[in-house]
């Protein structure tokens, strides 16, 4: 009974919850031969499952008697499949993941220098590579590559005679009132758990916060974050925002965004592949640097996904994994990844394959720009999956029920636990 | 001479190993350090456990529990007895009444907890829709996003899913009861009220017992409708143990003091078994 619900429990639906369950029993995967690895990749949406099963199609007849094992899982199930494989050392040979180095501490996972060959080691941006190291050594290859930026409705904006989009928080108050009397919902806000973490970021470094201080120490409960919440928090009080932040997703509102019923959001560069072209092609938006709090500077926020290689007892898998990594990073094929789901490369030359086709050069022009100074989540430390954890459960809290202060003092006691 | 351990063998070592050795390994983790990975670093001592109490959210978690267990387990139980009355009388279609009851059983939990979450979303939901459309609501309700409204939608649905078994086991109970029991008590005048009170209601205790019991471990436990309909969310408004452990694990990464509320939860339980052990032996020395 326990075990079945333990298996219920991580699937939202049914089929999920039933493949993971056979997936788990299945015992290791990996094969004795050392020609069999088992991949684990994230779905970033419905395209993911048909680009993966062709790049191994592929792969498997450039190398014969090679096999790769391909999961697809929702991202919403992501963290605590992952989790599971981990802890009951079922861990596949690739994940395809938004964390590494809490697997890097602990000893777990290669070095990226031993799974893919030096030409794709030189082709990350260094950006990207410095943000995969643990402690001066490169373990996360960088994989996928996001920046947000404002989206707006100029439909929006008009009927409520905005006539540019905001640039400090006040514009951001008084355009989301003018939205509201025109009917619409003024800003979208998700502090839900799917993504809390990234919007708090969003909104907190624009006000001079984050999750560190100077010295590089956790610093959650900083006045600046107080201030930060303690403004969302009234935004969500004069009901401005989409009712109730704290359960909204940022799937929710991005849809809703699309449909036409947000006048303004914390928008991500797949938005338009993911969610508004499937939805509404016409729609009359633009995009904007993220506000912030006096309007002089304006941050943005970086994501980056990675993929990590785990060791395997014997170190048998090593020459298998190399060989698929090397495919996979062929630039065709990663600026195909990158293009099919609307991210930013994170190797120069995919990059370059992406940049000479201009059909969508101009959409992604702002992204890749801001990328170059954008601020990222602390993914490099091993304490942050607990505090991502944390932040996603609780910071909704501190718009609704709870106090800023108060809740920021409680993440601040989880990131400290974990140092 | 090795007979006994032919008889006694198999179920011997079923026991040790699927209750016993989880129960060991669950207390002996709740005792040790472990990283965000599962590796272990070494023994703990009381440390997960003082974590644990003092996690300011504890306290509502526990009296949630409380009244999430008493409140579906007792809606339950008197809805039942309705329908297991309804059911025990003798009307057209009683056949196909029956069959209609078990289909929330049939149904997948998980699925029922989804619909229901559809139903009430705040967007989309139908159940807003009809209110509005009935003009019971000017605008949308945010159903799930309110601690207080969340509970009762999920403990409502927690008695949709229960009342097929619980219906059933009252039924059996009630179809044992034999019917001249009834008509000795016609004969000294006792009315409809007084049958129910004095004759079907104490003859109906062993099911009633054995249906509150069951109930109360099945809801105790119950994970998939809390986690597919809220998450225990906002924040921590609408856990219940269980769900709060898993969380405990899976979010904050402290799979120690996960397993101390594990331990928590396994005593809670225990706790009520042998409170129903004790009542049950009770019982059987009255009769």
């Amino acid at each position: 009974m326990k075990r079945h619900l333990a298996c219920l429990a991580g699937g939202l639906s049914l089929a999920l919850a039933l493949t993971g369950c056979g997936k788990g029993s299945s015992s290791d995967s990996g094969g004795s031969d050392g020609r069999t690895i088992r991949f684990v990749a994230a779905k970033y949406d419905d395209d993911t499952q048909a680009y993966w099963t062709a790049l191994i199609k592929d792969f498997e007849s450039a190398n014969p008697g090679y096999r790769v094992n391909l999961e697809v899982v929702d991202w919403e199930q992501m963290d605590s499949k992952v989790k599971t494989y981990v802890q009951t050392k079922q861990e596949p040979d690739i994940l395809n993941y938004n964390k590494f180095s809490d697997f890097a501490r602990d000893g777990l996972v290669h070095k990226a220098q031993d799974v893919v060959s030096p030409k794709v080691l030189t082709d990350f941006l260094p950006l990207f590579r410095q943000k995969a190291q643990y402690e001066g050594t490169q373990y996360g290859l960088p994989f996928i590559s996001s920046a947000r930026l404002f989206f707006y409705n100029k439909d929006i904006f008009a009927k409520a005679g905005i006539d540019r989009p905001p640039s400090t928080w006040a514009e951001v108050e008084a355009a989301a009132k003018k939205i509201k009397q025109a009917g619409y919902i003024g800003l979208g806000l998700p502090l839900g758990p799917e993504e809390a973490q990234a919007e708090f970021q969003i909104w907190a470094m624009n006000n001079g916060g984050g999750w560190t201080d100077a010295s590089g120490k956790w610093a959650i409960d900083q006045q600046a974050n107080v201030d930060t919440l303690t403004y969302l928090r009234k935004l969500t009080k004069d009901k401005v925002t989409q009712p109730n932040p704290e359960t909204t997703n940022r799937k929710d509102v991005f849809n809703q965004f699309a449909q036409g019923r947000i006048g303004m959001l914390n928008g991500a560069v797949f938005m338009r592949k993911g969610f508004i072209d499937p939805v509404d092609e016409k729609l009359n938006y633009g995009v904007a640097p993220l506000p912030s709090k006096d309007g002089s500077t304006h941050k943005t926020l970086g994501v980056q996904d990675y993929l990590v290689a785990f060791k395997k007892g014997d170190g048998s898998n090593k020459a298998a994994v190399k060989k698929f990594l090397d495919f996979f990073y062929q630039k065709e094929n990663a600026a195909e990844f990158v293009s099919t789901e609307g991210f930013l490369s994170v190797t120069k030359s995919a990059g370059e394959v992406l940049s000479s086709d201009s059909r969508d050069a101009a959409y992604y022009k702002p992204f890749v720009d801001a990328l170059s100074d954008a601020e990222f989540a602390p993914t490099d430390d091993p304490a942050w999956a607990a505090v991502d954890g944390a932040v996603k459960q609780r910071i909704g809290t501190a718009v609704a029920g709870g106090d800023p202060a108060k809740v920021l003092g409680e993440i601040q006691k989880t990131a400290q636990k974990g140092d | 001479m090795l007979e006994p351990v032919l008889w006694l063998g198999p179920a011997t070592l079923l026991i040790l190993t699927m209750v016993v050795w989880p129960v060991i390994e669950m207390i002996r983790t709740s005792l040790t350090r472990v990283s965000s990975t599962g590796q272990s670093q070494g023994f703990a001592g009381v440390r997960n456990y003082t974590d644990l109490f003092a996690q300011g959210d504890l306290p509502g978690v526990l009296l949630r529990t409380l009244v999430w267990v008493v409140g579906v387990v007792t809606v339950t139980l008197v809805l039942s007895l309705g329908l297991a009355a309804l059911l025990n009388s003798r009307f057209p279609g009683r056949r196909l009444v029956r069959w209609a009851l078990i289909v929330p059983w049939a149904s997948s939990v998980l699925m029922t907890a989804l619909i229901w979450r559809w139903m009430l979303n705040n967007f989309y939901g139908v159940v807003n829709r009809l209110l509005m459309d009935l003009g019971v609501l000017d605008a949308p309700v945010n159903w799930l996003a309110k601690p207080g409204l969340a509970l009762a939608a999920m403990m409502g649905v927690a008695v949709f899913v229960s009342l097929p078994f619980t219906s059933f086991v009252l039924l059996a109970g009630l179809q044992s009861i034999p019917a001249e029991v009834y008509e000795a008590a016609r004969v000294d005048g006792a009315g409809p009220v007084r049958g129910y009170l004095g004759i079907t209601l104490p003859l109906l205790r062993p099911s009633l017992v054995v249906a509150a019991i069951i109930n109360v471990i099945n809801v105790f436990n119950s994970f998939p409708i809390i986690w597919a309909m809220t998450r225990g969310g906002p924040g921590f408004a609408s856990d219940t143990t269980t769900t709060y452990l898993y969380k405990l694990a899976f979010d904050n990464q402290s799979v120690g003091e996960s397993a101390a509320m594990a331990v928590v939860n396994f005593g809670l339980i225990l706790a009520v078994v042998l409170v129903y052990l004790r009542f049950v032996r009770r019982q059987e020395d009255t009769t």
